[in-house]
């Protein structure tokens, strides 16, 4: 019990390689738990920017508004009363989803859909000027609009688990601590990604997406409604950043300016990943996480996400085509 | 005979009008309302304490023009201009320029909470000789032989000066020895880094302390992990913890007592104002937070009991922060800086505050409502407040102290 309490409160001070070692593994896993957040929140992105090419610079606000329905959810619909303070937020999350892939459908249809699709013939830069403009304004909208309605006081959905976790060791005189709340939502950010890499390559629905990605005119005259599939595609890729964005929030308190943070972690990632890979944007938010982290142990911390970017210009230099993206689609 | 009868007689009546008219000319010399303006973050990560700040403001406009406005100008009522600085210096600056250029009626600002925003705003209303009152700490903001800038606050610099003799004091009488070992997490803001400068150079080897782990980052954290796992392994006898942002608090303050070493294995002291937030209760159980200590520039503290309360009442606000009560009496500075120019200029209130003599501050810990000549509050004192049962408290100076300090140990 005294060795463990030791290894648990880093006692051995005079052992400097078993530090070492130990904060390489206690990186490790953190690189990989808030990697498996910034994944999906990629994915989500990927499935917008990659597959569809729309360029949406509102995708992190999508992301706030996600984070305050999880958290509405949890504290005002009566979800965290029902489920408890450990299971309730993760319930509240999942339910975020789906609310937020009806107001990606709805803004879509209403304002996306001028901008892209079968009409960006018409349209300057294969429509692009007019998304650019068009996201950043609904962006402004958004973060704007998130102030009015739900002030500048943060908000956090409150779980027991965010300040505890499981300790792995000790062994060799080390200890690793798995944080609870970030083990989980690791763990479902995972089945996320497994259950959506299932729907696209298998399903009827996948394959519509597929083909009005590839090739948007050929899909159309094999009587794939085009502008459902990217609909529907746009849906799915907010109510999958909107999951992402409340599985951070289990640890991170957010505002309705929260968004602007992790925009350019999301577009990073699905660059690094290969546009047009579902699979290589949750690698390439992975390799952001642990980038973040692990470059702790060899930079100054103030450094972190500079490394990023580092990391980000090699790959992009090394493999322009990102770890999964086909050579014809160059970063 | 008939001559003494009459009350009114001509040179009465002459008297009567040539005073009159110059009564009606010195009202129309006079604006309907001398305008303040406040440049504070409304939008974006400082959102929160930027409204803060305005609340202050709108307060203390309010109190003037109750007890009669600015008297040397015939009872002018104070009025505030609010422009949001946003979140980012670049922004701060821009509002700045835009102030400066639509507002020229300003006789004087307040600003821009954070001490990058403050650097940056300054550069502009000195170039437009506008008077800017700030609560900021950098000790750069009056280093620069700016003329028109006046701080309030004791900088980083001063305020470390008076806090560690005070910390380790604390430490020695709770445990019977100095402790030995300090790390230092601090996030790379102006006010962060001119607090952690003059600790590096001097100050923890002046106090015996032995600096173990010295780590910048920069804000908003995404995770603290890498950070409290140099704590972790170093096991120094405090930490020195300097966020502005309150996520950074959060992640930090949790992760602690996820590896064990928070409420009180690692006593926590930290510097600033955002520790102390009443944000810190929405996103951290109050368990984290007991016993932590930090070293703030003002607090609400004893003999503003009844401010406080009419404060808490209007704004339903749980207590009254550094960004209230500093920009409450910042405001009374400006409107008694009008009272001795007697106009209603910006060059007259700027001389009026360099010359300003107004005795000992009240709305500020120690020191006096007089600024030297780099524009720096002479005397300026400090506050440390310590979480106690979910409140913030202010536990020193003893002569402002709410509560009695207690310290963190397990």
């Amino acid at each position: 019990m005294g060795r463990r309490r030791d290894a648990r409160l880093g006692l051995k001070q005079g052992n400097a390689v078993t530090a070492l070692v130990e904060g390489i593994f206690q990186a490790l896993v953190a690189g990989l738990l808030i990697g498996a957040i910034y994944g999906i929140m990629c994915v989500g992105l990927g499935l917008i920017f990659g597959v569809m090419r729309v360029i949406n610079f509102a995708q992190g606000d999508f992301m706030m508004l996600g984070m305050y329905a999880a958290f509405y959810c949890f504290t005002a619909f009566g979800v965290g009363a029902v489920f408890g303070t450990t299971w309730g937020p993760f319930v509240s999350i999942l339910a975020a989803g789906p609310i937020l892939a009806l107001v990606g459908y709805v803004v879509h249809r209403l304002l996306i859909s001028r901008v892209s699709g079968t009409r960006t013939a018409s349209l300057e830069g294969e429509g692009h000027h007019a998304q650019l403009v068009l996201t950043l304004g609904i962006a402004l909208v958004l973060q704007n609009g998130g102030l009015m309605a739900f002030g500048s006081v943060l908000a956090s959905i409150r779980t027991p688990l965010s300040s505890s976790a499981w300790e792995l060791g000790p062994f060799l005189d080390m200890s690793v601590f798995v944080n609870k709340a970030r083990g989980i939502d690791a763990l479902m950010a995972v089945a996320i990604m497994a259950g959506l890499a299932l729907l696209i390559s298998r399903s009827r629905l996948g394959k519509q997406l597929r083909a009005a990605a590839d090739n948007s005119v050929a899909a159309t005259y094999m009587g794939i409604d085009v502008d459902r599939a990217h609909r529907i595609a746009f849906a799915l890729g907010t109510g999958i950043t909107a999951i992402a964005g409340g599985l951070l929030a289990t640890n991170y308190p957010f505002h309705p300016f929260v968004g602007v943070d992790y925009v350019i972690v999301m577009y990073a990632g699905v660059v690094l990943g290969g546009m047009g890979s579902i699979v290589g944007a949750f690698w390439g938010g992975m390799t952001i996480g642990l980038v973040q982290q692990m470059s702790t142990l060899i930079l100054p911390t103030q450094l972190q996400n500079a490394a990023i970017f580092v990391v980000f210009l090699l790959i992009v230099f090394f493999r322009p085509q990102g770890f999964f993206g086909r050579n014809v689609e160059r970063t | 005979m008939a001559e003494s009868d009459n009350p009114i007689s001509r040179r009465t009546l002459l008297a009567g009008a040539t005073l009159g008219l110059a009564s009606w000319r010195l009202w129309a010399a006079q604006p309907a309302e001398i305008k303040v303006g406040l440049l504070v973050p409304l939008s974006g990560l400082y959102a929160r304490p930027g409204n803060v700040m305005r609340h202050g403001a709108e307060m203390a406009i309010d109190h003037i023009n109750a007890q009669g406005g600015v008297k040397a100008l015939g009872g002018v009522r104070l009025g505030l201009s609010v422009i949001d600085c946003g979140d980012t210096t670049e922004k701060a600056k821009n509002a700045a320029q835009r102030m400066v250029a639509q507002q020229t009626d300003l006789v004087a600002a307040i600003g821009a909470y954070l001490s990058s925003f403050t650097l940056a705003v300054t550069e502009v209303t000195e170039r437009a000789s506008l008077p800017l009152l700030t609560l900021s700490y950098a000790d750069s903001i009056t280093d620069r032989g700016f003329k028109y800038v006046f701080q309030t606050s004791a900088t980083a610099q001063a305020q470390a000066e008076q806090a560690l003799p005070e910390i380790m004091k604390l430490a020695q009488a709770a445990t019977g020895k100095r402790p030995q070992t300090v790390a230092i997490i601090t996030d790379n803001t102006g006010a962060s880094i001119a607090s952690v400068k003059p600790m590096r150079e001097r100050l923890l080897a002046a106090n015996g302390l032995k600096l173990v782990v010295d780590e910048t980052f920069t804000p908003p954290l995404a995770d603290a992990t890498s950070l409290v796992q140099k704590v972790r392994s170093a096991r120094p006898d405090l930490l020195f913890f300097l966020p502005t942002v309150i996520s950074d608090a959060k992640l930090v303050l949790e992760k602690m007592n996820e590896f064990g070493l928070g409420q009180g294995r690692i006593p926590t002291v930290s510097f600033g104002i955002a520790i102390a937030e009443p944000d810190m209760l929405q996103t951290v159980a109050p368990e984290f937070l007991q016993g932590v200590l930090t070293c703030v520039a003002n607090w609400g503290f004893k003999g503003h009991e009844a401010l406080i309360a009419e404060f808490k009442s209007r704004y339903k606000e749980p207590w009254m922060t550094q960004n209230a009560i500093s920009t409450y009496g910042d405001m009374w500075v400006i409107k008694n800086a009008l009272e001795a120019a007697g106009k209603a200029d910006r060059a007259s209130v700027a001389t009026a505050l360099r010359t300003m003599n107004g005795g000992p501050s009240k709305y500020y810990p120690g020191g006096e409502v007089r600024f030297d000549a780099k524009g720096r509050r002479v005397g300026a004192g400090m506050t440390v407040v310590q979480w106690q049962s979910g409140i913030p408290v202010t536990v020193m100076p003893p002569q402002l102290a709410m509560a009695q300090p207690v310290w963190p140990k397990k």
